[in-house]
């Protein structure tokens, strides 16, 4: 497989040499998550009274963490499924990154809900007990099946990559490294046979993903939707989760750009264009997500049922500031920064990408806690410090410690694989063998 | 630099010694509670219950293996051990020669005198002896129960009046409250019963009536099995496909099995695709190396 050596050099800068400054930055990831496993143990040997979960909020940091983690997976899904679908010609250099994303959020949001569980020895029996009316099964079922989905869909991708890589004699790599892209290559020379079926098995995938992405999290939705509880008992919770779940994505893959392109230098590859681009469909998205937002409070706040109304009471004087923040501050800021063609910067775009990225997190947040301080029945002997829900610290640690494993994932397989689609980079070449 | 050097020390020694201090006293005293109880079933036999208990991290824990010592009056009637639920029970003997008051009560304590890390506690308790009758009788398919309640004072039966009496059927789980009835100047009281309880396959039920937690008379309950409940039979019907049986609507079996057979079909389909790309590069190195060779 013949490669540009330029393109090849500015595309593996970290998989020659590791810098100082690499290994300082992991080093602080790894201490994060250090600081997490402590929490854990501390978890498992005290139990969940080291929480703020008590009777009422069962659900705390860790069910936001979980939904916050499986949208970014099931947003870069369907970014990159729909941006190779449709051949979008700037795709290129951020492709991979969506795909990247799709797989280590996957990968991390169920250790979330291993946090929550109080027995987890018997996690097994959702699967030697399952029972497919449970929308806890479903849960299950898609989860796994979405996670064997998109662990094919990476590889497909790789797989060209690792071609390129195993044939490059100039890389100065480790031999294991060599060894691995020769077994992962699969033997791929790039014949007309082998790019028709590669070509076919990625498209065919593509779309799976799409459709996987949009069940999964959908089902997700439906956990909280059939739920007779005020605020979650919503037909629209599946649309709007999934709207809200490619909103942060879309987010976090503009963060993403923007550090790659500093880090790494490819000022060249990712481009303002890939910005503007990226950052318009967040704002797409936005309006959409915005639309939801309103639709779904609107119809509640008219309804007026006496448990929708205490709850929005409640998201409008306890949960003010994050109310505002979320659906205001949130959907609007970034809106106005990329809309208005003056403020278009790469750095403004990525500032209302961080703004967008927190607001969906911090949305989860109250979806998920002042419902459950709203109990449609008082519980017996309840006392007002069981109803009020503060992470402590123990919670907090856990969520950095998944903020870190997700970043030293994303450093690691920048040691192994191209952060940018080689193969996708020279297509123009690959569809004039095609021809 | 002697002088440094124990003014360093002395330094030292101060900032140590509150923590020295606090954990030469140690972890506090836990302050448990008692509580004692009088029950008399329907048999006529009676019990004394007392529960020790502790208060951790929100959440009432139980207190087995304390020694606790029931008394009546100043006479001490047995000493026994909690179990594992932090209960000891001692049965009496009703006739025995037990002090009486003045009232005509019986004074009960029980008495648990604490260990190096539990307080000491006692609980105290005035009873007086109760006979509950019940009697139960239909008359015109009206079901009555009729109850009468005689207290013992000063060797004269006293009617009971005044006090509320609750009547239970147990169910599967619980005892059904079915009502309440108060006991008017003769000690008695009619209870219409409800006509729509279900009973077993003959429609026996057990009625129960209850003294409940009366500061005067404590836990006393008379039960009788009648006739007077809706024959049911309690055979497993037929299991039918709902959301809450066994066995989930067809639909959702039908729904289930295409997207996962689809989803897993494409699946498969690029694994094959990926296998068939190893076989052909397997098949291209052969070639170039029968090439090279010729």
């Amino acid at each position: 497989m013949k490669v540009d050596k330029k393109l090849l050099d500015d595309l593996t800068p970290e998989l020659t040499k590791t810098s100082t400054k690499w290994y300082f930055v992991f080093f602080i990831f790894f201490a994060f998550f250090l600081v997490g496993i402590y929490a854990l143990v501390l978890q498992i040997d005290k139990g969940h009274i080291v929480t703020g979960m008590r009777d009422n909020v069962v659900w705390g940091f860790y069910i936001v963490n979980f939904i916050f983690f499986m949208g970014l997976s099931y947003s870069g899904a369907l970014i990159s499924g729909v941006l190779h679908l449709f051949h979008t010609e700037w795709r290129k250099p951020v492709i991979r990154l969506a795909e990247l994303i799709t797989v280590i959020s996957l990968v991390i949001g169920p250790f979330f809900i291993f946090f929550c569980i109080g027995r987890l020895d018997r996690l097994y029996f959702l699967f030697i007990h399952p029972r497919i009316q449970s929308p806890i099964t479903w849960d299950v079922i898609a989860i796994s099946t979405d996670l064997v989905g998109c662990f094919i869909y990476l590889y497909l991708s790789f797989v060209e990559d690792f071609a390129i890589l195993r044939d490059f004699n100039e890389l100065k790599v480790a031999p294991w490294k060599k060894k691995l892209y020769k077994i992962l290559s699969l033997g791929f020379s790039g014949t007309v046979e082998q790019r028709k079926l590669l070509s076919n098995a990625r498209t065919i995938m593509a779309a799976m993903i799409i459709a996987i992405a949009i069940i999964v999290y959908s089902v997700l939705a439906w956990i909280f939707g059939v739920t007779l509880q005020p605020g979650w008992h919503s037909t629209i919770f599946g649309p709007y989760f999934v709207i809200a779940a490619v909103f942060s994505g879309t987010g976090l893959l503009i963060i993403l750009m923007w550090i790659f392109r500093k880090v790494y230098h490819l000022e060249e590859y990712i481009t303002k264009r890939h910005f503007v681009n990226v950052g318009v469909l967040l704002i797409i998205i936005a309006a959409f997500y915005g639309y939801f937002t309103f639709s779904d409070y609107l119809t509640k706040w008219y309804g007026s049922i006496k448990m929708d109304s205490l709850l929005i009471d409640k998201l409008f004087n306890q949960y003010y500031s994050l109310f505002i923040f979320a659906n205001y501050i949130g959907i609007l800021l970034p809106l106005i920064i990329i809309a208005i063609p003056k403020f278009r910067t790469i750095r403004n775009i990525t500032i209302a990408a961080i703004i967008a990225l927190i607001a969906l997190w911090v949305n989860r947040y109250i979806i998920v806690i002042p419902t459950l301080e709203t109990p449609f029945l008082p519980i017996q002997d309840s006392r007002p410090d069981w109803i009020k829900y503060t992470p402590t610290w123990i919670e907090w640690a856990l969520t950095m410690a998944g903020v870190s494993i997700f970043a030293m994932l994303f450093m690691l397989v920048s040691k192994i694989a191209p952060i940018i689609s080689i193969s996708e980079m020279q297509e123009k070449d690959k569809n004039e063998i095609m021809k | 630099m002697k002088k440094c050097l124990s003014k360093i020390l002395f330094l030292v020694t101060l900032l140590t010694l509150p923590a020295v201090t606090s954990l030469s006293q140690g972890k506090s005293k836990i302050s448990p509670y008692i509580q004692l109880q009088y029950f008399k079933n329907t048999d006529d036999q009676a019990y004394l219950l007392t529960t020790l208990t502790y208060s951790m991290n929100r959440m009432e824990l139980p207190l087995p293996g304390m020694v606790i010592s029931f008394f009546a009056g100043e006479e001490l009637l047995a000493s026994v051990e909690t179990d594992e639920k932090g209960m000891a029970k001692i049965p009496f003997d009703r006739n025995a020669e037990l002090p009486v008051s003045f009232d005509g009560s019986w004074s009960f304590s029980s008495e648990f005198k604490g260990n190096d890390t539990i307080e000491g506690a006692n609980s105290e308790l005035a009873i007086v002896d109760v006979k509950l009758e019940m009697t139960l009788s239909l008359t015109d398919s009206i079901k009555n129960i009729t109850l009468k309640a005689l207290s013992t004072r000063n060797g004269k039966e006293v009617p009971v009046s005044g006090e509320v009496v609750t009547i239970y059927v147990p169910r599967m789980f619980s005892l059904l409250p079915v009502g309440e009835a108060t006991l008017d100047d003769n000690g008695t009281a009619v209870f219409e019963f409800p006509s729509d309880i279900p009973g077993d396959e003959k429609g026996n039920i057990i009625i129960l009536a209850r003294f409940e937690e009366n500061p005067t008379y404590g836990n006393v309950e008379k039960r009788i099995t009648e006739q007077w409940g809706i024959p049911t039979s309690y055979s497993v019907p037929k299991t039918h496909r709902a959301l809450w049986t066994k066995t989930p609507p067809m639909w959702m079996i039908i729904t289930l099995s295409i997207l996962l057979t689809g989803v897993w079909g494409h699946y498969f389909f690029a694994v094959i695709s990926l296998i068939l790309i190893k076989i052909d590069a397997k098949r291209k190195k052969a070639k170039d190396e029968y090439r090279a060779e010729l």
